[in-house]
C-alpha cells in the first residue's frame, strides 16, 4: 500500500514539475520575464495546496477507484488482489436477490425524487418571503438560515424527539389533542422516508432560500417597474421576470441539491438505523466498507454512484442549458 | 530560474524520502534498554475507568512478579469512543502499520472473522486442556482456540417486585435451575397488562447496535431454532427454519397482544412504569445505586431467567483475550502475560471491578442463592448459549436488528426469508476470500 502510495505520489510530483518547467520554458522562450518570475512565485504559493489536494482528495479519489477492482477485505488489508469487475458482478447479483440493495437504491430515489423539488420549492418561498424591505424580513432570514448552521446530527436527534413513537412524542402529543391515535413514524415503512425527506428539506431549505436571494438581488428593479406599467398581477411578474431572472440560479441550486441528496446518509443512520425501509445508497456503502468490512465491494458502489450522479448532473446541464 | 526549480526538485525528493523511511521504519521494539522483554497488551476501556484501573492494577502486579525474568508488560489503552467499530479500525491500523500489540482484547462474536483473517494466533497448544476446562465458554473458530475470555455475561428480566406484589403475581418458583416457559411468561405478561401495566420492555428497540441481538438471539434457540450451522456458512435452513420463525413469532406476540412495545422510554422500568425489563448484569449496580425512589433495595426488584420453550437457552458472551499474529516470534512472555490476565485472581479482580461474571468456574465468589448474581451465574452454567460463530456475523448481526424491527410492519416469514438470503449471500462470498 505504501509503496503504491509513493509511486502514485512520484508520478504526481514529476507531472506537476513538468508541467511547471514547459510552463517557465514557454514564458522564456516568449521573453516574457515579468511573467517567468511571477510564474516562480505563483507555483510556490501554490504547492502547499497541490500538495494537501493531493493528500486529501486526489489520493483516496485514486485509491477508491483502485480498491473497487480488488478484493480488498478489511480484516485482510496486506492481502489485496485484483478480481476486476466481480465486484460490479455482485453488485448486480445481490440487486437481483431484491434485498437490501434493491431497498437502498429505491430509497435513494424516493427521497431525491421528494427532497429535491420540496427543498428547492420551500428555498424559492422563502427567499420570495423574506425578499422585501423591512425589519421582519431580517428576523425571518437569520430564523429561515438557523437549521443549515446546526450539524445534520443535532438535527436529526432533534427530530427523533419530535417524531418519537408513542404518546411522548412530540407529534403524537399534538395530533393526540385532535384526536389521532399514536403513530410510529420511523418504524413504519409508509412513513419513515417521507418523515426523512421532510427533515432534509426543513434542513436545506435555508441554504437554497440566501442562495435564490443572491439571485434575486441581481434581477433589476426597472423589470417589475416595466411589467407593473403594462399591467402585470404578481403571478405574471413572477414567471415573465422573477422565474427567468433565476434560471441561472436555478440550475446550480438543482444540482448541488440533486447530488446532495444522492449522497445522503446521516439522516437514515441516526433516525432508523441500517433498515430496509430507509436504507440509502450511500448508508449501504458506509456499512458494506465499515461493518462487513468489504471495501473492495464498497468503493465499486462508490464508482457506480459516482458514475450515475455525474451521468444524471450532465444531463441535467443539458437540459437546463441557455438555448442561444 | 533553474537553481529554484532545482531547489524545489530536492525539496520534493527531500519529503518523499522523508515519508518513505518513516514508513519502513520500525524493526524490533520487544526489548527496552534495559533488556526487559516488553510485551504489549490493548483494551478496549479507558485507562482511567475501573475497569481500565483494574487491568492497570494487573499488569503492574504481572511486572512485579516476573521483574526477575525481565519481561515487562505495557497496557495500551484505547476506549471505544466511536463504539466497537472504532476500536476495530484501530486495530485494523495497527495491522498496516505493523504495530500490533501482542494481546489485545476483542468482542467474542469477532473471533470466527478475525481468527479466519489471520489476526489471531492459535493458542491450542499453548494453553493445557486442564486450563481451558476451567472457563465457562472458549474462543473458537474452526475447532481450535483462539482467545480466552476476560470476563463473562448473561441477562434475564429485571422485574418490579412492589408492582408484581399489588398485581398478585408470584414468581418465587421461576429460578435459573427451573425456568419458566414461554406459556408462563405470557401468562404473567398478561395478568401485567389486565392490571394497566406495561408488562415488559423486551429491548425491541435497541436496534441500531449489539443491544437486540445479544438480549434477544437465546428465544430462537429456546423455541428449539438456530441461525447457522456449525461451520457457520450455511444459514438457508436455519435462520428461516419453523423453529427459528417460532421463537421470532414469540416475540411478534408479545407486541401484538400488546405485551411490550417498540415505545417504551429507557428509564420507564426504573421510574415504576413497566413490570419487567431485559438486561444483563450491568443493570445491577444502576438498580442498587441510582433508581433509590423506586427501588429503596433488593427486596423491591428481582432477576428472573430466561423463559424456555423446548430447550432452556440465555445470554452469553463478553470481550476477551487473544495474541495476535504480529512480527513478534517469541510467544513465551505473551503466554505468560495471557495466564496472568486470565488466571482466577485476575478473573477476580477484574470482575469486581466491572460487576460481570468472572469467566471461570474456580473463582470464588459468595452469591446467596435466590440473588441476582446467583441467578445470572447459574443460568449461565446451566443455560449458557453463545451467538453464532459466523466469519459474518456482522451481517447476522445487523440482518437480526431488521427482523426485529421488521416485526413491526411484516411477517416473520417474510423477513426471515429475506434475512437468510442476505446473510447466506455473504456468507457464500466470505467462504469464496482467499
Amino acid at each position: 500500500m505504501l509503496r503504491t502510495t509513493l509511486i502514485i505520489l512520484a508520478i504526481f510530483v514529476a507531472l506537476f514539475v513538468g508541467f511547471v518547467i514547459y510552463d517557465l520554458k514557454t514564458a522564456k522562450r516568449r521573453r516574457e520575464t515579468y511573467r517567468t518570475k511571477s510564474s516562480i512565485t505563483a507555483y510556490l504559493m501554490l504547492l502547499p495546496a497541490v500538495i494537501l489536494a493531493f493528500l486529501f482528495i486526489l489520493l483516496p479519489i485514486l485509491y477508491s477507484l483502485g480498491y473497487a477492482f480488488t478484493d480488498y477485505y478489511l480484516l485482510k488489508p496486506n492481502d489485496i488482489n485484483f478480481i476486476w469487475f466481480d465486484n460490479f458482478k455482485n453488485f448486480f447479483e445481490e440487486l437481483k436477490t431484491k434485498g437490501t440493495l434493491y431497498n437502498a437504491i429505491k430509497n435513494t430515489l424516493t427521497f431525491v425524487v421528494g427532497v429535491v423539488p420540496l427543498q428547492i420549492g420551500l428555498g424559492l418561498l422563502l427567499s420570495l418571503f423574506v425578499n422585501r424591505p423591512g425589519i421582519g424580513s431580517k428576523i425571518f432570514k437569520v430564523c429561515f438560515f438557523a437549521p443549515v448552521v446546526i450539524s445534520l446530527s443535532v438535527t436529526s436527534f432533534l427530530w427523533l424527539q419530535i417524531l418519537a413513537a408513542g404518546e411522548n412524542g412530540l407529534l403524537n402529543s399534538l395530533l393526540g389533542v385532535f384526536g389521532f391515535p399514536p403513530h410510529d413514524w420511523l418504524r413504519d415503512p409508509k412513513t419513515a422516508m417521507p418523515c426523512i425527506i421532510v427533515l432534509s428539506a426543513w434542513q436545506g431549505c435555508g441554504y437554497q432560500m440566501l442562495i435564490f436571494l443572491s439571485g434575486l438581488s441581481n434581477i433589476r428593479k426597472e423589470l417589475y417597474e416595466a411589467a407593473s406599467l403594462d399591467g402585470a398581477n404578481i403571478w405574471r411578474k413572477f414567471w415573465l421576470v422573477t422565474w427567468p431572472g433565476l434560471r441561472s440560479t436555478f440550475v446550480y441550486i438543482i444540482i448541488t441539491v440533486f447530488i446532495g441528496a444522492c449522497r445522503i446518509l446521516t439522516q437514515p443512520m441516526l433516525m432508523t438505523g441500517y433498515q430496509d425501509h430507509t436504507v440509502t445508497l450511500s448508508y449501504y456503502m458506509y456499512q458494506q466498507g465499515y461493518t462487513f468490512r468489504w471495501v473492495g465491494q464498497s468503493s465499486a458502489v462508490a464508482l457506480i454512484m459516482t458514475i450515475f450522479i455525474g451521468g444524471i448532473t450532465l444531463i441535467q446541464r443539458r437540459i437546463f442549458r441557455e438555448k442561444k | 530560474m533553474k537553481k529554484l526549480l532545482t531547489s524545489i526538485l530536492s525539496i520534493m525528493l527531500a519529503v518523499l524520502v522523508a515519508f518513505g523511511m518513516t514508513a519502513c521504519g520500525g524493526g524490533d521494539d520487544s526489548t527496552d534498554a534495559d533488556g526487559n522483554t516488553i510485551v504489549k497488551i490493548m483494551f478496549h476501556v479507558n485507562k482511567t475507568s475501573t475497569e481500565g484501573q483494574a487491568y492497570l492494577k494487573r499488569i503492574n502486579a504481572f511486572n512485579a512478579a516476573y521483574k526477575d525474568e525481565k519481561i515487562k508488560a505495557q497496557g495500551i489503552f484505547k476506549a471505544r469512543t466511536a463504539g466497537a467499530s472504532g476500536y476495530e479500525t484501530e486495530l485494523l491500523n495497527n495491522q498496516i502499520e505493523g504495530t500490533l500489540a501482542d494481546i489485545i482484547t476483542f468482542d467474542a462474536p469477532n473471533t470466527a472473522a478475525y481468527a479466519k483473517s489471520g489476526l489471531l494466533y492459535e493458542i491450542s497448544s499453548l494453553i493445557p486442556t486442564s486450563e481451558q476446562e476451567k472457563f465457562f465458554s472458549l474462543n473458537k473458530y474452526d475447532g481450535k482456540l483462539f482467545g480466552l475470555p476476560i470476563q463473562e455475561s448473561s441477562a434475564g428480566f429485571f422485574y418490579n417486585k412492589k408492582m408484581f406484589a399489588q398485581v398478585g403475581i408470584n414468581v418465587s418458583g421461576y429460578t435459573a435451575e427451573n425456568p419458566w416457559t414461554f406459556e408462563q411468561f405470557k401468562n404473567v405478561c398478561a395478568q401485567l397488562k389486565n392490571a394497566g401495566k406495561t408488562a415488559v420492555d423486551m429491548r425491541i428497540d435497541a436496534t441500531k447496535d449489539e443491544t437486540a441481538p445479544y438480549l434477544l438471539y437465546p428465544f430462537i434457540y429456546a423455541a428449539g431454532g438456530s441461525f447457522t450451522d456449525s461451520t457457520g456458512y450455511t444459514a438457508t435452513g436455519y435462520y428461516n427454519s419453523a423453529s427459528t420463525e417460532r421463537g421470532f413469532q414469540f416475540i411478534k406476540d408479545l407486541i401484538t397482544e400488546g405485551y411490550t412495545s417498540y415505545e417504551i422510554g429507557a428509564t420507564d422500568f426504573f421510574t415504576g412504569k413497566v413490570g419487567m425489563y431485559l438486561s444483563s448484569g450491568w443493570t445491577i449496580p444502576d438498580l442498587d445505586n441510582k433508581y433509590k425512589d423506586f427501588f429503596a433495595n433488593r427486596d423491591d426488584w428481582g432477576l428472573l431467567p430466561y423463559p424456555k420453550d423446548v430447550a432452556a437457552a440465555s445470554a452469553t458472551g463478553s470481550w476477551s483475550y487473544a495474541i495476535t499474529n504480529n512480527h513478534h516470534s517469541n510467544k513465551e512472555p505473551i503466554v505468560k502475560l495471557l495466564n496472568w490476565m486470565t488466571s482466577a485472581e485476575s478473573s477476580k479482580a477484574i470482575t469486581d471491578a466491572t460487576g460481570m461474571i468472572p469467566a471461570r468456574r474456580d473463582v470464588q465468589n459468595d452469591y446467596a442463592p435466590g440473588s441476582p448474581e446467583y441467578t445470572l451465574l447459574k443460568q449461565l452454567e446451566l443455560s449458557g448459549r453463545e451467538r453464532p460463530v459466523t466469519v459474518a456475523y456482522p451481517t447476522f448481526s445487523t440482518t437480526f436488528n431488521q427482523v426485529i424491527t421488521g416485526l413491526h410492519s411484516y411477517s416473520v416469514a417474510t423477513l426471515l426469508s429475506t434475512a437468510t438470503n442476505t446473510l447466506q449471500l455473504e456468507m457464500n462470498r466470505l467462504q469464496n476470500l482467499a
